[in-house]
């Protein structure tokens, strides 16, 4: 439709009517330094910590550290828009975020400006970025999973609503993959359970983040996620507060009573900027030059994911941060904490990816430290003894690479584990129903896969999974809605399979 | 100025004002530090050159303050101390102090044109009511304001000038 002239005027008489001409009282200071993203004002005596200040010309900042006769305050902008001697105004307010349903499908940047071109994001709620998280008296325990349609992740390490599970992993490794799976996955989910999901992309390279948009939109995951974004062109300011941004859009849903999935990729760059702007605010450097609170840091951030009491709407937030190692060293500063913080974790490993394992996660070191609680009782029956059988297939195999002899039972092991790691492995972009998963592990446990080449399992998988949904979709839906095994429900799972043994075509 | 100069000048400006028991001493001293210091900056590059010695630079001093022995002592010292380039910073500092004792609230009120005595006094009389003490302001007059007055007072800026808001308004507007 074609703007109206006079609509515009009578738009702009309206603002200029309505103007209040009032003297504008303020407190002011006067920047006495600035660079690199970081002013330093004198006056501002009563200014609070974390309070939003204005440097004008557009340029917010936030007072980070109060000194004896200065401010040192993080610049939201360009810092050559501020010149010493320019005035500051105080503007009474912590920073927040503009919140509501209308974020759904968009890309923000971490002050809630819409950066994909769709026009402007209407809200009439805003929410502070840094809050205090919810106590114990508003939680419950995370007892719901959540599917994110991975095999080897929903069997081994599943995940609640709630929880906070890390991907950790060196790059190049399928930690962004994993979790794009995972919000690709709730389409699978009818609505009434269906997370939303927010995708922060912290200090990323912008082309990364647009190939997550255009894959989120081709799979028509856009439709129920919000994208946060600060790229590695931002100030180091902005980069540190998109996590808390992200957070806070998730806790609205959260505390509507829905449940919401976010993403955090990745926070050892969160770090690093925080560390940026802690060493040019000169503050003392700790360990790997981090400030001495980058554990706080953190902890504030991931213990607001958390599944509410019914009193509070029963509503969750849970939690994927990822962290990027360097040649495979957890021990490192940034990812032992988070390991500690976090209620389990995915470890990825680069040789696993490059001997063709992907998902390339490390059954071993991988745990959920409460995801069994908020499995499914079906899919725990099926992967109940899948993580064990896996392990000690790996220790067996690594003595069968000296070659020595090995017993029936031994040999049995090793031909069953060849063909559940064949069996766990999984396409990008291709996550699975949790009914569909239940049945092709029903399958490899219970040794319909022990007569079939390795070589065969997946285009076992790919048959059954097309047999199923072509002539038994009743079992598949029964599968993916009931909650439990039932024994009529597992007669029909096994008639299922007997009257695929003569329809599997080997080598295809 | 760095961090620690504008800590130090601060110590040095409390311990000078704190020699004065009573507010008319303070008065007294401060105005002698006032004018010590415009003596010593009319002398030029003489009190900062390094190849003139500490102890000609003392010399000058003590000539220079004979009625005022402890002011002369206090930039012997700053002297000592490798201060002396606070010395401006310093009085300006001492004259708050004052200000603080007399319950002196120091404004600075810019407007377009030249206020008339009346309008003078009434901005002062606003200024008391305010901020609670006596007001004095120094006035200033600023063109590009347009009309309306633009004060700055203990750390506030109470903007009421033409300028100001139609910068607001184009804000607004273009929001």
């Amino acid at each position: 439709m074609a703007i109206r002239p006079e609509e515009i005027t009578n738009i702009i008489k309206e603002k200029i009517e309505r103007f209040d001409a009032q003297a504008d009282i303020s407190e002011v200071g006067t920047v006495i330094q600035v660079g690199d993203g970081i002013a330093r004002v004198h006056g501002l005596s009563n200014v609070k910590a974390s309070e939003l200040v204005d440097f004008g010309n557009g340029v917010k900042g936030m007072a980070m550290n109060l000194e004896y006769d200065n401010v040192g305050c993080v610049l939201m902008g360009a810092d050559h828009l501020v010149h010493e001697g320019g005035t500051v105004k105080r503007t009474g307010e912590v920073i927040s975020i503009p919140v509501g349903a209308d974020m759904i499908g968009r890309v923000v940047d971490p002050l809630g400006n819409a950066l994909d071109g769709k026009g402007e994001i209407k809200t009439d709620k805003n929410m502070p970025l840094d809050i205090v998280a919810p106590g114990i008296i508003d939680r419950q325990p995370v007892k719901q999973p959540l599917q994110t349609g991975i095999k080897a992740i929903d069997a081994m390490v599943p995940i609640g609503k709630g929880q906070r599970e890390l991907i950790i992993g060196d790059r190049q490794t399928g930690k962004t993959a994993i979790a794009v799976d995972a919000i690709i996955n709730q389409k699978n989910i009818p609505e009434s359970e269906r997370c939303i999901c927010i995708y922060v992309a912290v200090g990323q390279k912008q082309s990364t983040v647009a190939q997550v948009v255009k894959t989120l939109t081709d799979f028509g995951a856009m439709d129920y996620t919000v994208v946060v974004s600060a790229t590695a062109s931002d100030p180091a300011s902005l980069l540190y507060i998109a996590p808390y941004a992200g957070c806070a859009i998730g806790e609205y849903f959260m505390w509507q009573g829905k449940d919401v999935l976010i993403v955090y990729d990745d926070l050892s760059k969160h770090a690093q900027a925080y560390r940026q702007m802690s060493l040019l605010l000169r503050r003392p450097p700790g360990r790997e030059a981090y400030p001495g609170d980058v554990f706080y840091l953190h902890s504030r951030l991931l213990e607001r994911a958390c599944k509410l009491s019914k009193e509070n709407g029963g509503g969750s937030l849970t939690a994927l941060p990822i962290i990027e190692t360097q040649a495979n060293d957890v021990s490192a500063y940034i990812p032992t904490n988070v390991i500690s913080i976090t209620d389990g974790q995915i470890y990825l490993e680069s040789s696993l990816f490059l001997s063709g394992i992907k998902p390339a996660i490390n059954v071993g070191l991988s745990v959920s430290r409460v995801g069994g609680s908020a499995q499914r009782k079906s899919m725990r029956k099926v992967a109940g003894t899948l993580r064990i059988d896996l392990s000690q297939y790996q220790e067996l195999a690594g003595f069968a690479q000296f070659g020595s002899e090995l017993d029936k039972e031994s040999q049995r092991q090793i031909a069953r584990g060849k063909r559940m790691t064949e069996l766990l492995k999984q396409d990008q972009y291709s996550p699975l129903k949790v009914g569909e998963e239940v049945l092709v592990l029903y399958a490899g446990v219970h040794g319909y896969l022990d007569g079939i080449e390795v070589t065969d399992v997946l285009a076992y998988e790919k048959q059954l999974l097309a047999y199923a949904r072509a002539e038994r979709a009743d079992v598949l839906d029964e599968l993916n809605t009931s909650n439990e095994l039932t024994k009529e429900l597992e007669e029909k799972v096994v008639a299922l399979l007997d009257a695929f043994k003569s329809v599997f075509k080997a080598g295809k | 100025m760095n961090s620690s100069d504008r800590i130090a000048l601060q110590r040095y400006a409390a311990a000078y004002d704190g020699l004065s028991v009573t507010n008319e001493e303070a008065a007294l001293r401060a105005a002698d530090l006032r004018a010590a210091e415009q003596a010593l900056a009319s002398a030029g590059e003489y009190m900062t050159s390094p190849r003139v010695s500490l102890l000609q630079k003392k010399e000058a001093v003590r000539d220079a303050l004979k009625t005022a022995p402890q002011t002369a002592a206090f930039i012997e010292l700053l002297l000592d101390a490798k201060r002396y380039s606070l010395l401006p910073a310093i009085t300006r500092q001492v004259e708050e102090l004052l200000n603080g004792r007399l319950n002196i609230i120091r404004a600075e009120v810019y407007s377009a044109r030249e206020l008339s005595a009346e309008q003078k006094k009434k901005t002062e009389e606003a200024l008391s009511a305010r901020y609670g003490g006596k007001a004095e302001a120094s006035f200033h007059t600023d063109p590009n304001l347009l009309g309306g007055l633009k004060i700055w007072c203990r750390g506030e800026l109470v903007d009421g000038s033409l300028q100001g808001q139609l910068a607001k308004l184009r804000e607004e507007l273009t929001k």
